[in-house]
């Protein structure tokens, strides 16, 4: 009989359209009318005020816009390990009016006692451009409108067009039963939960929507975290001996999903049959990308307290996890690390995609940089972001270009787990400010987080983060979710002295956003800009599905190159910066 | 008396600390230390001692704080420097961390903790370059020769070195065959130099080791750690003795740590464990009814609760406990097999199947798990589905695959596929005699032969 005596005491993204004719698009060889159809399918965009140099990089403006929104995290003084996790944010574009709407994840109480749970929200963004460029950016509630009524007790959401009939869909993951949101295109949701066999009543963390059979339907890889029910509930303390929310290593793992979308409406829980089941970990964050440079979508998940997993896709339905191989999964001392989100994208411009993930306080995030083959290199020290992120616990994160120059730049949402020193004996005492970081030329990076404006001067319980242009304006903003806290809505206001490409695609029939894409942005004379289509990554939370690049001083593009998700690419020329364009497939030059 | 005045002035504050929202037993040390040092601010032997004792209870930044005071106060003390540099590397901050063992070498050169925390803190802020010199000066000292060997590898490997570096690592997991950590490293160089194979098992050794490292008599960090004998404390030196075997210390550990706090949980679900492995049953029941009471950990509780009465062959009351534990954690995977093979043991075998699924279902990786499957399925005839789960298990080929693989042969022939069963036997004889597990071998050899 097995006998497991011994436990340790564990402390512990209204796109315009350009088809067809761009191909070759040069200003000699296009027509006068055509000129006048590019203007009008492209959003405004070109000059703006530019800001002094004083001026924050950031503005907070959640309440300003009508995003008024406050995570509950029904915390009783029991120490339940999920009221510590939660919640998310997803940013896209519901109705398909040409911008960002927000979906914010709510959780409440576990031991509800009769008290009605609370509930998620939608906002829709109610954007306008006045003749004079000015923006208007305004929130309006439309939850109850919209349908949506997900009352469990919420974590994250991931956003992807399960259906393809070009309408984003959602999908909600909980402490309890997850939520499959059909949107119905007229501005309402339907829960098909049931019908379409995702559902689930484990704790569930991060989800993406990604393709990895290449068979034209969005799958859906669903993280999951570890076995806590109250009444399992563990008692734990901090270092002085003080009652304190436990580590997840006081519970175990519960194995993640994979579930293959049969293109008819319903998923198939591949779990097992992919292999996914070979490795667990208290799953985090997830994010898909081609690691390995074969083209086809693998899968990083972070785990937390446990080695990450890099799921190396075998392109024949099932994967491998090559994390611990491939230098991914552990510090350069071989420990595992406190992982919760993820950013993967290429930031050194040497055309694959790198990882940064979020650690817990004391063990620095980390940079882990591809040499192409899926092999890591662990450059937490010689980027210099070990020493910046050393005194946080990271949540939400991705790479984006804040500042428009070409490279990609980082930001964090950060917020303790356990009680910080220094806030002892204070309410709420997992405070910690957010972090902006800029990336130098792809050798190393520095902190801007105290030009980035007083929102980075705040010290909140950041976790969820989601990233987009929410106004439209040529920069990426960020929706960052605070737990027990307000969300918190940051309009970018670096960006305007440079140049900027958007870039939406539509591919049909099939996966209509083509999630998995990858984008380069030809520039004469510099590096091409990769970028994936994606919403997953961060941390319980998702983003545009829109790629955005910078483009420095000049708003010339070379080319830009699209490998589809089947691997098949195509070519435009033509095109030139400071607008969205969209790219529809088969418009453009094999 | 002026002069005396703008010193004071100068020296960095006492860190404001919330006494009142520590619990009693911090509170207690930590207030002594702290009332000595307000009353003699300008002591660097008593301000030291405060910010011994907020390490000791790893309050590091404050530790920190107040180490930068009593440098102040004693510019010349080698172990206020040597000290902060400890709980700056807690916090991560190597570089600074760094420049305080430096300061800390510059007063006491010889003192090897110091050398070795460092060359490492210099590696971990990658400043490889400083810290190359130092690790090999540390390769001549038998004691820090671990350690110098586990740095050069990580050196020779950031510089792309890796055929070095492998030297370097293979020496260092040579001289201390436990350490994880070195075995990682190792995995990584050998994959740049294309060992595929090598790698890999060097990764099962860092999975088999995970954190363990070399240890290293450090006087002067000791004089911090002897600072405490909370509750807390004796838990986590019990757990350390139970891991060393020393079953009499950690139960003395455990019931000291009650004796300080009766109200923690996991010491009692630890003690029904300890006691167990004793045979004094009425003491491990004691500590059951104890966390019961408490009211946490309840699954663990009754999880252990159920091996001790299966322990005593008190089956049916042990799969009682199991229930329990299921029922208030439906995925404790060890609860389900456990429950399965006493249903096994009352030939109950289509339940015993049904808890053994609920064991793999609940945690996929559970390896014995299956393997019960996989023989519960087999011993009900149902080779195919047998086949399936057994065939889950034949990687890693780690020591425990060889009985897997015979499972999975012995399934194979009693579905028929003579060949098949004959190759999977072959190699499980093979892969046991590989791991040393002769009377294995031997046995698979004996089925073979009947086979052939």
């Amino acid at each position: 009989m097995s006998s497991r005596w011994l436990r340790r005491a564990h402390r512990y993204a209204r796109p315009e359209l350009v088809e067809g004719r761009v191909e070759g698009l040069t200003t000699s060889a296009v027509t006068a009318a055509a000129l006048a159809l590019l203007a009008l399918l492209t959003t405004a965009g070109g000059a703006r005020p530019s800001p002094s140099a004083s001026d924050p990089l950031f503005v907070e403006s959640a309440a300003a816009t009508g995003l008024v929104f406050t995570h509950v995290n029904g915390a009783t003084g029991k120490y339940y390990l999920p009221e510590m996790m939660g919640a998310g944010v997803a940013l896209f574009d519901f109705d398909n009016d040409g911008d960002l709407d927000v979906f914010l994840v709510q959780s409440g109480a576990i031991d509800a006692g009769g008290s009605a749970p609370a509930a998620c929200h939608l906002f829709r963004n109610d954007l306008t451009v006045s003749p004079d460029g000015t923006r208007t950016l305004r929130f309006t509630d439309v939850t109850k409108q919209a349908g949506i009524s997900v009352r469990g007790y919420g974590m994250g959401a991931a956003v992807g067009d399960y259906d393809n009939d070009g309408y984003l869909d959602l999908f909600v993951t909980a402490f309890g039963a997850t939520t499959l949101l059909h949107n119905n295109g007229d501005g309402t949701f339907t829960d098909v939960t049931r019908q379409a066999g995702v559902g689930d009543t484990l704790w569930s963390t991060s989800a993406a929507f990604f393709d990895y059979d290449r068979d034209g339907y969005l799958d859906l890889f669903v993280a999951r975290y570890v076995d806590f029910t109250p009444g399992a509930n563990r008692q734990c303390s901090d270092p002085v001996g003080a009652r304190d929310y436990c580590s997840p290593r006081a519970y175990r793992p519960v194995p993640d999903r994979l579930f293959r979308n049969d293109g008819r409406g319903h998923f198939v829980d591949v779990t097992e049959r992919a292999g996914i089941t070979r490795a667990d970990g208290a799953g985090l964050g997830v994010v898909s990308g081609d690691y390995n440079g074969d083209g086809w979508l693998d899968l990083y998940v972070s785990n937390d307290g446990g080695a990450n997993q890099l799921w190396i896709n075998r392109r024949d339905g099932t994967f491998v996890d090559e994390g611990l191989i491939s230098g991914s999964a552990l510090s350069a001392a071989g420990n595992p690390e406190g992982s919760m989100g993820i950013a993967s994208g290429d930031f050194d411009l040497d055309g694959d995609e790198d990882l940064f993930v979020t650690n817990i306080v004391g063990e620095t995030s980390v940079l882990y940089v591809n040499d192409g083959r899926g092999n890591f290199e662990d450059a937490r020290a010689r980027s210099g972001l070990a020493r910046f992120t050393a005194a946080f616990t990271g949540f939400g994160t991705d790479w984006i270009d804040y500042d428009n120059d070409g490279w990609p730049d980082l930001f964090a949402a950060n917020g303790a787990v356990n009680i910080v020193e220094a806030q002892r004996g204070q309410p709420s005492p997992y405070r910690m400010r957010n972090q902006l970081f800029h990336n130098l030329a792809g050798r190393q990076f520095e902190e801007t987080s105290a030009a980035a404006g007083p929102a980075f001067g705040r010290a909140e319980t950041g976790r969820g983060a989601a990233f987009g242009d929410i106004d439209n304006d040529g920069d990426v903003d960020i929706v960052v979710t605070n737990n027990n806290g307000p969300a918190r809505l940051l309009l970018n206001q670096a960006a305007a002295r440079s140049h900027w490409l958007q870039i939406r695609l539509d591919q049909r029939p099939g996966n209509r956003f083509a999630i998995g894409a990858w984008v380069g942005v030809e520039r004469t004379g510099r590096p091409t800009l990769w970028r994936r289509v994606r919403t997953d990554g961060s941390y319980l939370s998702a983003s545009d599905v829109r790629v955005h690049v910078g483009l420095g001083s000049s708003a010339a593009v070379g080319a830009v190159v699209v490998q589809w998700p089947d691997g098949q690419r195509e070519r435009w020329t033509g095109l030139t910066g400071d607008r969205l364009v969209t790219l529809r497939r088969g418009t453009g030059r094999p | 008396m002026v002069f005396l005045s703008l010193a004071q002035i100068d020296l960095p504050p006492l860190p404001q600390l919330a006494l009142d929202a520590y619990p009693p037993a911090a509170r207690e040390a930590v207030s002594r230390a702290h009332q000595i040092a307000t009353a003699r601010p300008t002591d660097a032997e008593a301000v030291g001692t405060l910010a011994r004792v907020l390490h000791a209870w790893d309050q590091w930044g404050a530790a920190h704080d107040t180490y930068v005071r009593a440098q102040a106060l004693a510019p010349r003390a080698f172990e206020w420097q040597y000290l902060d540099g400890l709980a700056l590397q807690r916090l991560a901050r190597h570089a600074e961390a760094a420049g305080h063992f430096d300061e800390a070498l510059q007063r006491s050169p010889g003192y090897l903790p110091a050398r070795v925390k460092l060359a490492e803190s210099l590696l971990e802020s990658g400043s490889l370059d400083r810290a190359e010199p130092l690790f090999e000066a540390l390769r001549r000292e038998p004691a820090s020769e671990p350690a110098a060997e586990l740095g050069l590898g990580r050196i020779a490997a950031a510089k792309g070195q890796h055929g070095a570096a492998v030297t370097h690592l293979e020496r260092a997991v040579a001289l201390f065959p436990e350490w994880g950590a070195a075995y990682y490293a190792l995995a990584l160089s050998y994959r740049a130099l294309g060992r595929r194979e090598d790698a890999q098992r060097a990764l099962e050794r860092n999975a088999q080791y995970g954190p363990i490292w070399p240890a290293q008599n450090d006087s002067v960090f000791a004089t911090v750690t002897a600072l405490r004998d909370d509750a807390q404390t004796n838990l986590q030196r019990g757990l350390k003795l139970a891991d060393a075997g020393d079953l009499a210390g950690a139960i003395a550990a455990h019931e000291a740590a009650l004796a300080r706090d009766p109200s923690i949980a996991q010491a009692h679900v630890n003690l029904i464990s300890l006691y167990g492995r004793t045979q004094d049953w009425a003491r491990a029941e004691q500590h059951y009814r104890a966390v019961v009471a408490i009211g946490f950990n309840l699954d663990e509780a009754h999880y252990d609760y159920g091996v001790l009465l299966g322990l005593q062959e008190r089956w049916g009351p042990a799969a009682e406990a199991y229930r329990q534990a299921i029922a208030i954690n439906p995925r404790h995977a060890l609860a389900h097999n456990n429950l399965g093979q006493i249903l096994e043991r009352d030939r109950r075998f289509d339940e015993a199947a049904a808890a053994y699924r609920q064991a793999v279902d609940s945690q996929p990786a559970f390896r014995l798990g299956r393997f019960n499957l996989g023989r519960m399925l087999l011993a009900l005839g149902r080779t195919d589905e047998a086949i399936v789960e057994l065939e889950k298990l034949i990687q890693p080929r780690d020591a425990e695959v060889p009985r897997y693989l015979f499972a999975l042969a012995t399934a194979h022939v009693r579905a028929g596929h003579r060949a098949e069963g004959i190759k999977w036997a072959t190699d499980a004889k093979q892969l046991a005699l590989e791991h040393g597990q002769r009377e294995l071998a031997a046995a698979i050899e004996r089925d073979l032969a009947r086979l052939k």
